[in-house]
Formats: structure tokens, sequence, C-alpha cells
């Protein structure tokens, strides 16, 4: 009898235990699809940095065993293999390092050779974030499927809270209306849509070009000139006198030339949908607020 | 027909086996001629198993396939045009495949979407063509010329503006399929279909050709229906081009050097000519292919720039050589 008690008892404890251990993991995309893996991901490819980037963030960095050019952040990133560019991968490079799972970018990396890698039935995260949730929201589900739960929600936790304490310093801020140029030539901005405009908007900044149809226009320097808005900023690499900067000095009629309000932000901050860009937001508030302060000056 | 000729095409046959298993054997993971054959023997690590039966052996079938094609169709549109800078894109045809899958692209269509728009706007073209060149009633070369070149300035057009206002992002895709690329490929079986058909269709018109080389005025005075062999040369030039290039895009020189490079060792019968076209068009878009695999690997080019890195330099020394 008491046999049969210790059987039944071990038999639950197993069946627990067994259970716990292949805890299936069940994760929702970008694209809407859901992942499911039976162990936690061990060998990973990334195929854009900022996938690569949020690995590193969350600790599971180390289970990469390969990722694309330009994975440049953090520094250990640049030890790990490349399989090509994240618009042209070599499909064998990528089979060579036997993933169990591929962390792919949407609307980055080629369909048709994502489709291939599907097709040879290998499982495919698809990310795209497009805002600050989206980003906290690709955190937690590397975390799920890293099983690094915990460091996910710190990285989210840090993201969501910073954003929600720039948005509450800045909430009595007067709005600032703000040309953000991410390309000299031809000129080119951002629309509403972008990462970018998000941080603006988190600054009280308002993006001119918000409404533009496309992700990142083309626009003329007419129109411009016609919005004159009070900040001009634009990214930069590190030099704190970009050219585009001084280029813009010769418009002396544009309110942001005459108050002085040219700015150069570090691009690798703001254009990475990363934990980084919650720097990049810090760097764009501290720019306009300085905005505020010279444009009262010159209105004095 | 010279027996000299036909000793030149079965030298063609091995080099062709000799360019497939390059292909095969080649790549950015390396993988012995041992292990390699293993494989085919149904043995094998799993992994090699794949890379060569899944990935490379279709990609090379369709690269041989799709540079035969484009090898025949440019000796037809040399023959038609009866002008030695014809080829198969001269006609306007890719710019409308192009102009086709562009819009897939900016549409966020599938892969299978952007290769059926090529196709579509690949006939789009040839029918507007066609249709345009037989409006005056006389099927002229000159006229048919003129009338692909400006079409193809029409599509190139359209390509500049979808290209101008598509967001950044999609831009390095596009790039990519404008200059030919094989990674897009999605099988090798309707190529090869069209490759073979198309060889059988022209085989028994072989000496038909050949008169037709000579003028039309000729061919017409020794009684062949000039417009209709024309007619039938032009559609089945279009189908192939059509064809390849919605299996890999727009791949140049193909089409315009290695018809050229044959009839010097050839000569001009047709007979000969049209398949040796299809075995040294589809070896040199292989052998291209696995440069643009492997020359930085893992960094992948497009095979569009291959072929044109060989192509320009060797067209014009076979310029410079007739000149002489």
């Amino acid at each position: 009898m008491s046999l049969f008690w210790l059987k039944t008892l071990l038999l639950a404890w197993l069946l627990t235990f067994s259970s716990w251990s292949a805890a299936d993991i069940q994760v929702t995309d970008a694209a809407g699809r859901s992942i499911h893996l039976e162990h936690p991901a061990e060998r990973i490819i990334s195929l854009a940095p900022h996938l690569t980037e949020n690995l590193f963030t969350i600790g599971a960095g180390d289970r990469l065993v390969g990722t694309v050019s330009y994975s440049d952040y953090p520094e250990a990133a640049l030890d790990i293999p490349r399989v090509g560019s994240y618009n042209q991968l070599d499909l064998e490079g990528i089979l060579a390092k036997r993933p169990d799972l591929i962390l792919a970018w949407q609307s980055g990396n080629p369909a048709s050779q994502l489709q291939r890698l599907e097709d040879l039935g290998l499982k495919i995260f698809y990310s795209e974030p497009r805002n600050f949730a989206d980003i906290s929201r690709e955190f937690l589900a590397l975390g799920q499927l890293t099983e690094k739960n915990r460091q996910a929600e710190v990285a989210a936790d840090k993201l969501d809270n910073g954003i929600k304490s720039l948005i509450e310093s800045h909430a009595d801020k007067s709005p600032l209306s703000v040309f953000y140029q991410i390309w000299e030539e031809p000129l080119m901005t951002i629309n509403g849509e972008h990462l970018i405009s998000e941080m603006l908007r988190t600054c009280q900044g308002r993006n001119i070009f918000a409404a533009a149809a496309s992700l990142t226009p083309r626009i003329d320097r007419e129109s411009l000139l016609e919005a004159d808005p009070q900040v001009i900023l634009g990214g930069s690499q590190g030099e704190s006198n970009p050219k585009w900067l001084k280029n813009w000095q010769a418009f002396s009629e544009l309110q942001a030339v005459q108050a002085g309000n040219l700015f150069a932000v570090n691009s690798s901050l703001v254009t990475r949908p990363t934990l980084r860009s919650l720097a990049g937001t810090q760097a764009i508030c501290k720019h306009l607020d300085k905005a505020r302060e010279q444009l009262s000056e010159a209105a004095d | 027909m010279s027996h000299q000729g036909y000793r030149l095409l079965y030298w063609l046959l091995p080099l062709a086996a000799l360019a497939l298993l390059t292909g095969l054997l080649v790549g950015s993971v390396q993988i012995s001629p041992g292990e390699a054959w293993a494989v085919l023997n149904g043995q094998g690590d799993p992994l090699h198993q794949t890379l060569l039966l899944e990935l490379r052996l279709p990609r090379v079938l369709a690269a041989f396939a799709v540079g035969g094609l484009l090898a025949i169709a440019g000796a037809l549109m040399q023959l038609l045009l009866r002008n030695p800078l014809a080829d198969p894109y001269v006609l306007g045809l890719s710019g409308g495949a192009a102009t086709g899958a562009l819009l897939a692209l900016l549409s966020g269509a599938g892969a299978i979407w952007v290769s059926g728009s090529a196709f579509i706007g690949a006939l789009v073209s040839t029918l507007l063509v066609f249709g345009l060149a037989r409006l005056s009633g006389n099927w002229n070369p000159l006229r048919l010329l003129l009338t692909g070149v400006v079409l193809a300035s029409g599509w190139g057009a359209m390509i500049s503006f979808m290209l101008a206002v598509s967001p950044s992002r999609e831009l390095p895709g596009m790039l990519y399929w404008l200059m030919g690329d094989l990674a897009y490929a999605q099988g090798f079986a309707l190529p090869w279909f069209t490759l073979l058909l198309v060889l059988l269709i022209l085989q028994p018109l072989g000496r038909s050709l050949n008169v037709l080389s000579r003028g039309s005025l000729q061919a017409a005075s020794l009684g062949m229906a000039v417009p209709r062999v024309e007619g039938l040369i032009y559609l089945l030039a279009a189908l192939m081009t059509a064809v390849a290039v919605t299996v890999a895009g727009s791949i140049g020189f193909v089409g315009l050097l290695v018809p050229h490079a044959l009839r010097l060792l050839f000569g001009y019968d047709q007979r000969l000519l049209l398949p040796a076209c299809a075995l040294a068009g589809g070896s040199l878009l292989v052998l291209a292919d696995t440069l643009a695999r492997t020359l930085l690997a893992p960094q992948q080019l497009p095979v569009g720039v291959i072929t044109a890195l060989i192509g320009v330099p060797a067209f014009l020394w076979l310029l410079s050589r007739r000149a002489t």
C-alpha cells in the first residue's frame, strides 16, 4: 500500500517536473504569427542590427551565432560571425550555423529569402518596431524566447518609465515646431509614423512634416522655408558641427537660424528601435529645452 | 553544316557539366567533393543535404536555364532586327517586367506576386510593341526597333518615378531586382520547360532562320512566309525573355555577348548556333552566379553585376577584333 502511494507520488512529481522542464514557449510576433518553441532558443541568428542590440540588452547576446553587417553595438556584437547584409542574406551561411531561432526584420529583409528559410523548417520571429510600446513588447517577447524574462522586464520598464517621466516633465512646456533632417542631398525628413516623430512628441516637439504620406519623404527647401520651423534637428555621426548644419545658417530668415536653434543629434541613438532610443529621446528633449530658452531670449 | 561545328558543340557539353558541378560544389560553406558524393548517394550530413539539394541545386539549375533562355533570345533578336547591338531587352521587355515587379514590391506584395506582375508587365510590353509595329501593316525591323526603344525609355521613366517616390527602406530590394539576382529565383521548372520547348520549336526551323539571316527580301523571293516566321521569332524571343526576367530580374549582357562570341566560333548556321547559345549562356550564368555568391561571401552580390563586369570588357575585345 505504501509502495503504491510512493509510486503515485513519484509519478506525479515526475509528471510535474517533466511538464515544467518541457515548458512550451509561445510568442506572438510583429507579423501577428505565433512562434512555438519547445526549449528556450540557444542558437540565434539576428538579421538586423537593432535585433542584435535588443538581444544583448536582455542579456541573451551570447546566444547569437550569426548576424548581419552593421551590427556594431554593443562592441561584443562585432565578434559575431556575419551571414550577409540585411538585404542580401547568405542562406548557406545561415543554415550552416544550425540556428534554432531566426530574428527577422519584416520590412528590411527580403521576403522571398525569409520564405525560403521558413520552407526549410527554420523558426522565424518577425520584428517591426515602430514606436516605444513596440520596442518594450519586443524586449518581452525576446525574453520569453530566450527565457530571460526578468532581464527583459527590467529593460522594458526602464524604457517605459524613462519615456513616461519625459512626457510628464514636458507636459506643461510650450509646443515647438520642429524640422528633423535625416538626409541632406536630397533633403529628406520623417513623417508622423516614424519613431523619431514620437521622440519629438515626447518632448512637446511638433514634426512639421508629420502629415506627409511616406515614412521618409523627400522634400524641397521651399516648403521648409514656408513652414519656418522653430527648431531644426538632424543626425550626426558624432561630430558637433556637421556640414548640413552650417548649410542651414545661410537661410537667416528662418526663426530656427535667428534663435540659433540648430542641433545635431547622435544618429545611432535615434535611428535604431532599441533601448538606446531612450537616450536619444533625452538628448532631443534637452535640445528642445535649450531651444525654448533661446526663443524666449530672442523675443525679449 | 560543318563537322567542325558539331565537334565544337560537343565541347560545350562537358563545359556545361563542369559549370553545373562548380556551381554545386562552391558556395559560402565548404563542402568537399567526397561529402557531396555522399549526399548524392542519399547519405551524408543532413546540413549538407539541405545545402546541396534545397539551396544550390535549384539555384544552379535556374541559373543555367535563365542563361540559356537569354542567350537564345538575344540571338533571335539580333537575327530579327538585323542589328548586332540587339539584346533580349532592346524592345523594352525588361522595362515592362521591371515596372510590374517594382509596382508589386512597392505595394508590399509577396514574392509570388512580384514574379507574377513581372511576367504580366513583360507580356504587356511585348503586345504593345507587337501591336504598334504591326499597325502600319508592314513588319519593318527598323520600325520595330524604334518602337521598342521608345517604349523602353517610357518604362525607364516609370521605373525612375517609382524609385523616386518609394520609401527608402524598399530601395535596396528594388535595386537588387533591377540589377538581376538569382536569390529571388522561385523554381527551375518553368525556365527549363520554356528552354526545351523553344529549342524543339526552333530546330526544324533552322533552315528558314538561315535564309532569313541573309535578309527578308531574299527570303521572300525564295518563297518563305517572312512575316509569319518573323512574328514567331519575336513571340518566342519575348516569351523566353519574359520567363528569364520573371525568374531572375533583368540580367544584362548574357543575351548580347554569348551569341556574338558563338558566331565567331561557329559561324552563322542557326541550327548550331541556337543549341550552342543554350549551353554557353547557361554555363556563363551558372559560373557568374557562383562568383556572385562567393566572391565577397558572406556578402552576396547580384549576378547582373558579375555578368556586366565580365561582359563589358569581353564585348569590347570582340568588337575591336572584328574591326581589324
